[in-house]
């Protein structure tokens, strides 16, 4: 571990990574951006899954839903990626030693594998109860599951900045 | 731009006991905080699946009274939840947010957007198709957008710049 740590201190004094942790527009904008990011994102994620537990949407095939708003949940995942990554880049020491941040990622990575879980099993029968509000167990798992991890992420990523134990 | 300043409310505010609890414990002030994030995501998924329908994009297939329909409990439940979550952290914070330019405009933005929400916002989404003009669907649809994202842009950095 103590290899990726170095890895974050090689990056920490970097002339662009200071330049951007000290730029206070900049560091403005890339938070900014983050959140926007985020709203689009988890916003029609939060949409998606309210179809998929069957509570909200009803009048909408899940299909629909999942089709049309993919584009736009890609496109608020990739700002807040690219300010994610951006972020961690300009000041890439807290971060690492920053328990809730490593928390978020674990939480975005078991949200990656539940929607791929999803995909390859409950998805491929998606055309019995596409217009149905009652939706298979699988289907209302994933979404609740994509529910609690994704409001996990915005908590987790919200506590990075107050720092209580957090310090690794 | 005031006739009477609103300082010493908010200076009162700050000495009440509720905000003096609220500031005593680190954790109540940013679990708070992180529920008003997480209830903006379902505010902001419920106001853009609908303003990209008014864009003519997303789920183009239902009718905008539709998913606006199926929209508005959520909505409603998010607003709620903005406000509940919103309070305490302003109860808290209250003359450094009065100082805030950014809590001002804030401020300015959503009393904004929540008349345009449902006034013209709400015509226009509910009525019958035929009946709106597509330029006046554009229009409703972008200036919902920019009206929530200077709510939120201003929210964002009331904390950065104080």
């Amino acid at each position: 571990m103590t290899f990726f740590r170095s890895a974050a201190e090689w990056v920490d004094v970097l002339p662009s990574s200071i330049a951007i942790r000290e730029s206070q527009y900049l560091y403005a904008g890339l938070l900014t951006g983050h959140v926007i990011g985020m709203c689009v994102f988890v916003g029609l994620i939060v949409m998606m899954d309210l179809r998929l537990i069957g509570v909200g949407n009803r009048r909408t095939t899940f299909t629909q839903i999942q089709r049309r708003l993919f584009p736009w949940q890609m496109f608020g995942m990739t700002l807040s990626t690219a300010s994610g990554l951006l972020l961690v880049y300009a000041d890439p020491l807290r971060f690492y030693d920053n328990i809730y941040f490593w928390i978020k990622v674990v939480m975005m990575v078991l949200a990656g594998v539940n929607a791929l879980a999803f995909h390859l099993l409950t998805y491929r029968t998606v055309d019995a109860w596409d217009g149905r509000t009652m939706t298979p167990f699988g289907a209302k798992l994933a979404g609740a599951m994509s529910l609690v991890l994704w409001a996990g992420v915005v908590v987790s990523g919200r506590l990075i900045a107050y720092n209580w134990f957090a310090r690794r | 731009m005031e006739a009477m300043s609103l300082l010493p409310l908010f200076e009162w505010v700050e000495g009440t006991g509720l905000s003096v609890a609220i500031r005593g414990s680190f954790w109540v002030f940013a679990f708070v905080q992180a529920l008003h994030l997480v209830t903006l995501t379902l505010l902001a998924g419920s106001i853009l699946i609908v303003d990209l329908r008014l864009l003519g994009r997303g789920i183009t297939r239902q009718p905008v009274k539709v998913l606006a329909q199926d929209a508005q409990p959520w909505l409603m439940a998010a607003l709620v939840g903005m406000l509940l979550t919103g309070m305490p952290q302003l109860v808290s914070n209250a003359t450094k947010e009065y100082n805030s330019p950014f809590f001002r405009s804030k401020m300015a933005f959503l009393f904004l957007a929540l008349l345009f929400t449902f006034t013209l916002r709400r015509q226009v989404t509910l009525a019958d198709v035929e009946r709106v003009k597509p330029v006046w669907r554009t229009v409703v649809g972008l200036v919902s957008i920019a009206l929530w994202l200077g709510v939120a842009v201003s929210g964002r950095l009331i904390g950065l710049f104080s």
